[in-house]
Formats: structure tokens, C-alpha cells, sequence
């Protein structure tokens, strides 16, 4: 049998043994796994037999010198729905972003790649997590989101979900760094790479490691992936200030922050905390599993179509188990008397951003599965429509047992305008179904098992218009010391999203190379 | 999804019968025809998986790391 024979054989071959699966399976998870454990051997096989092409003769260097990438972003949002005060409040959140990513030859095969990411946002939405916070809304003198504000006083203490506040929360910064090894074989047809990360936040702690392998045949016409990647985070669970300070005095409302604190019920009545209709959270027990761990693998394959088309498919399975749900996220039940601290009269106004100075009592925090798995599905084409102008795509079919699916769609359209400047127009759209759990504000029911007001969550559509321009200089004439410039690129997006959620990113990133 | 995945298996190898030569390859190796997400792109997909629930299939991260979905 020749080459090209045996390809059309095992194609064929794949295509009925899979098409006739699929044609029978149900949409059920656990006969896709051994569908992908399938094809993973037989790709290992069909690479295995396409490995002696003859493209042997000359070993180019993977990478020719250092590469370093410097990119920063600014990114900016807002919307009446944040999680964080219960689906509703305000959500304006600034976010400033920079990474370095260093990418060093070791020799003609070996790569590694050193990357460090620091973030750093500001955030109206969850520096409601103390809500109450002296500076900001309630007006007293202590500054901090702990629960130790025991001398609470009921003369001016309040707060909105609909103005920021000033603790701890209110900003935080988010840091990264990845170490990545790859080698490829001589005739630059299998790839193997690991990788070590960390990344690090006043609540989150997170460590991963991974793996790939990737086999190019066919001429390097054709390329399959396959990679494994393992998450092992940790929460430093931070929860809103009623529930924190309740569960620290004992589920005494005489004592430590609710002390002094004026309760109000529904009608703007005080209430006898004495009596028998007070203020009681749900649940007493909040966070007890603070791991969350992420198990993926993603298989991979690409082939080149013509001289001017190529087309690339990808699928991830991905188990997370732990808690999965944040801490820092309030729930109201419709079934529940509702409980304020604050202005009374303007508690009939609570959901409208005029109310400045009340706030309500949350009932518990958002409760979500222990466990989820995810299927992403996506693809890209990529095709060279003539010097000038090049058409990107991308799409994804996504769909997870929180009952959640989505498609997302985008393009791109790069134009050359000069041999060192090309522009970038590009359209995104994505839609999602609302996961099982998700209700608005007020209409979650104490009696289910799992409930959230994460808009995230919910079910919407998203417009993203974006505009970007890259310079690029394959002869890097411009030089900064032993830096020399090979590309610089500027863009700019604008999301909408049918909660009313708005958004800004600009994004600036540099390569250079060092000599 | 039944389509979907059919789609993706089809097209897979039914296609991987064609060879174009290392030297019929200048088009494909433009730098803006690249089969992934581009390194500007990083901070966009980002947010993107924080602001939404789906992620991954676009050769990145598809899950841990933040405290997002």
C-alpha cells in the first residue's frame, strides 16, 4: 500500500468507524471519552507511519535568537448586575495588565520560555464586599473589609449596592508566572513541551503543570496535539461582612459588629433583635473545601487545505471539582423576609442607582456544585485571500453538565495596507444559555440545593467590535540597545453584552528580539 | 453537538490526503494566518473567560488559575 493510499485508507477508515459512532451515540459524556481515547491511539499510529517524510535534510534552528514579548492592556467595564451584592449593583471594575514573556534557544532544538504577569484591578463591585466600609459608603472610620468593626454604630452606618466602597476588596492584584519547556525532534516533526505555573491573589492561590506533544505529517500538512494540563488552587475565602461578622459573634446580633447596628425589616421598621422575625443568614457553614483543582486535556489536529487555506479543530475535557462557586458572592431568596441597614426610606428604592445609603442583609452566599465538566469544541480557518487581505475565523460549540452551552463566533479580516503595516478589523459574537443554578436578584428559593445571582451565569449574547494595527519589521532596523523591534501592535475592542454589561480593552504589545 | 463533533472528524481526515510541497507554502506561513490566538489577543481572552462561562478549544488555557468560571 502507498502513502497516499494508506491515508485514504485510515481516513476512510476513521471517518466510518466515527461517523457511524456518532451517528448512534447519544449526547452523553461518557461515551465521548473512550471516542477520544480512540482516536488519540489511532493518531499516535497514523503518525508513527507518516513520520519518514523528506523533509529530514536540513535542521533549522527552532528558534534563532532571544525573543522577548512585552504586552500591557487596560481594561475597563460597567453594568447594574454584579455578583458580588446579589445580581444587582454596580459593576464598574478598571483593570491594568502587563506581561513579559522571554523566549530563550537553548540549542537547535530546545526552547524555554519564562513568563511573569501582574494585574492589577479596582473594582466598585466587590469592594461591596464590605459594603458598609467607613471611607466609603457608611461614612465611619474604618477602612478594612474584616469583620472586626466591633464598634459598629448605628448613627451613620450605611450602604449601597450602587456606590463604591473603600476596603481591601476594592482592589487587588493578580500575579503569574510560567516556565515552559519544549523540544522538537530533528526532522521537526514531534514536539514535546511542560510547563510550571503560579499565579497568586489576596483570596486565590493557584498551581499547575502540563504537558503536550505534537506530531506534524504528511509533509507537515497535518498536525495532531494532544495536551494535559492540572490546576491545584486553593481559596483564601473572603465573604461579605454581615455573614463574616454574624458567624464571628457567635450568631449574636448583640454582639461584635451588629452590636450598635440598626436592623430594618422590609417596611423600614426596626426590628427587635430580641424577636422572633430577625436577620439570620441561611447557611452557618460557608466554605468548607477551599480546594478547587482543574483537570484538562485538549486534543488538536491541523491540516493545511491548499496553497492558501488551512483549517484547525480542537476539543478540551475538563473536570473541575472543589469550590467551585466564589465566596464573595451574595444570594436574596424570594422566600425570605428581607433585612436592611441603612436609610429606611429608601428601601423602596433599593434597586434603582439612586439609592445611595441602604443596604440589604444577604441571605447566604452563592452555592454551586462541587463538580463540573466542560466540553469546548472549536475550530479555525484561516485563508489567504490575495496579498492584501486575509480572512481569520474562529467558532466554538461549548456545553457543560451545569446545563450551560454557548457558541461563539468571530472573525478577522488582517489588511496589508504596507509591506509594514497591516490593520486588524475583527467581529466577535457570543451567546450562552443560563446555567441551572443562575435566578436575578430576590428570585432564588431557600429550599434549592444550589443557587447564584452571577450574571456571568445567566443567559445573554455579546457583541465585540474591534480595530488594531501592527507594525512589522522583519529586518528590525529599529533597535533599543541589543533590543531590536520586530513587531509592535495597538488594539482596541468594545464588548456589549445584553445584561446591559459594557466593556473596554486596549491592548499594546511589543516583540523584540535580543542580540 | 452530534453534528458538531461529526463535522469535526469528517473534515479531519478527509482532508488529510492533501500535501501541499514546503515550497507552494509562502501563503500558508504568513504570519497572519496562523491557526491560533494571537499573543495580543491574551488579555482579551481573559476577561473573556472571566465575563463568560464558556472557555478552551482555542489552543489556551481552559480552566484554574483564578477564581473566575
Amino acid at each position: 500500500m502507498n502513502l497516499s493510499n494508506k491515508n485514504y485508507y485510515l481516513s476512510t477508515l476513521f471517518t466510518i468507524r466515527f461517523g457511524n459512532h456518532i451517528a448512534k451515540k447519544k449526547s452523553n459524556l461518557s461515551k465521548i471519552v473512550p471516542l477520544i481515547a480512540s482516536l488519540f491511539f489511532f493518531t499516535i499510529t497514523f503518525s508513527q507511519e507518516q513520520d519518514n517524510d523528506d523533509t529530514k535534510d536540513y535542521k533549522k534552528r527552532v528558534l534563532e535568537n532571544i525573543e522577548i514579548d512585552f504586552l500591557t492592556s487596560y481594561y475597563t467595564q460597567d453594568g447594574d448586575n454584579a455578583a458580588v451584592t446579589g445580581g444587582i449593583g454596580t459593576e464598574e471594575l478598571t483593570d491594568l495588565a502587563s506581561e513579559i514573556v522571554i523566549s530563550i534557544p537553548m540549542n537547535d532544538d530546545d526552547v524555554l520560555s519564562i513568563s511573569a504577569e501582574i494585574s492589577t484591578y479596582t473594582s466598585a463591585s466587590s469592594s461591596n464586599l464590605d459594603p458598609f466600609d467607613s471611607s466609603g459608603a457608611s461614612g465611619g472610620d474604618d477602612d478594612d473589609d474584616d469583620d472586626d468593626d466591633d464598634d459598629g454604630n448605628s448613627s451613620g452606618v450605611t450602604g449601597s449596592p450602587w456606590i463604591e466602597s473603600s476596603g481591601d476588596s476594592r482592589k487587588d492584584t493578580w500575579i503569574n508566572a510560567n516556565v515552559g519547556y519544549s523540544h522538537s525532534s530533528d526532522d521537526r516533526n514531534k514536539i514535546w513541551s511542560a510547563n510550571l505555573n503560579f499565579a497568586n491573589e489576596y483570596d486565590y492561590t493557584s498551581i499547575g503543570f502540563g504537558g503536550s506533544h505534537s506530531w506534524l505529517f504528511n509533509e507537515k500538512n497535518s498536525e495532531f496535539g494532544i495536551s494535559g494540563n492540572a490546576y491545584f488552587d486553593t481559596w483564601n475565602p473572603k465573604y461579605p461582612t454581615e455573614l463574616d461578622s454574624y458567624l464571628e459573634a457567635n450568631q449574636n446580633l448583640f454582639n461584635g459588629f451588629f452590636n450598635a447596628i440598626e436592623i430594618l425589616d422590609q417596611n423600614g421598621n426596626i426590628i427587635d433583635k430580641s424577636g422572633a422575625n430577625v436577620w439570620r443568614p441561611l447557611n452557618t457553614t460557608l466554605v468548607d473545601d477551599t480546594s478547587r483543582n482543574t483537570y484538562s486535556v485538549s486534543l488538536s489536529f491541523s491540516q493545511i487545505l491548499n496553497k492558501n487555506a488551512q483549517i484547525s479543530f480542537f476539543i478540551d475535557l475538563v473536570q473541575q471539582e472543589g469550590w467551585l462557586s466564589s465566596p464573595l458572592q451574595r444570594v436574596y431568596f424570594k422566600d425570605r423576609d428581607n433585612f436592611y441597614v441603612g436609610n429606611a426610606s429608601s428601601i423602596s428604592n433599593y434597586t434603582s442607582p439612586n439609592n445611595r445609603d441602604v443596604f440589604q442583609l444577604a441571605d447566604d452566599i452563592e452555592r454551586l456544585p462541587s463538580s463540573r465538566f466542560k466540553i469546548p469544541i472549536g475550530t479555525r480557518l484561516s485563508y489567504y485571500i490575495n496579498e492584501i487581505f486575509v480572512l481569520r475565523t474562529y467558532y466554538r460549540y461549548y456545553t457543560d453538565d451545569w446545563g450551560i452551552s454557548a457558541h461563539t463566533a468571530e472573525f478577522e479580516i488582517p489588511i496589508k495596507i504596507t509591506d509594514k503595516f497591516t490593520l486588524y478589523p475583527s467581529y466577535r459574537y457570543y451567546t450562552q444559555t443560563a446555567a441551572d443554578y443562575f435566578a436575578p436578584y430576590e428570585e432564588n428559593l431557600s429550599t434549592q440545593e444550589f443557587y447564584t445571582s452571577d450574571y456571568d451565569l445567566s443567559d445573554f449574547n455579546a457583541n465585540q467590535y474591534g480595530f488594531g494595527i501592527k507594525y512589522t519589521d522583519i529586518f528590525t532596523k529599529i533597535q533599543f540597545w541589543k533590543f531590536k523591534l520586530k513587531s509592535a501592535e495597538l488594539k482596541y475592542s468594545h464588548y456589549d453584552r445584553s445584561t446591559g454589561l459594557t466593556a473596554d480593552i486596549i491592548s499594546l504589545g511589543f516583540n523584540y528580539i535580543f542580540e | 453537538m452530534k453534528k458538531v463533533l461529526y463535522l469535526f472528524f469528517v473534515v479531519s481526515f478527509l482532508t488529510s490526503c492533501v500535501a501541499v510541497k514546503e515550497y507552494e507554502k509562502v501563503n500558508i506561513n504568513d504570519p497572519d494566518m496562523v491557526l491560533a490566538a494571537k499573543k495580543s489577543n491574551k488579555f482579551e481572552t481573559s476577561f473573556q473567560v472571566y465575563r463568560e462561562s464558556a472557555s478552551g478549544a482555542n489552543g489556551g488555557k481552559s480552566g484554574g488559575g483564578c477564581g473566575c468560571n
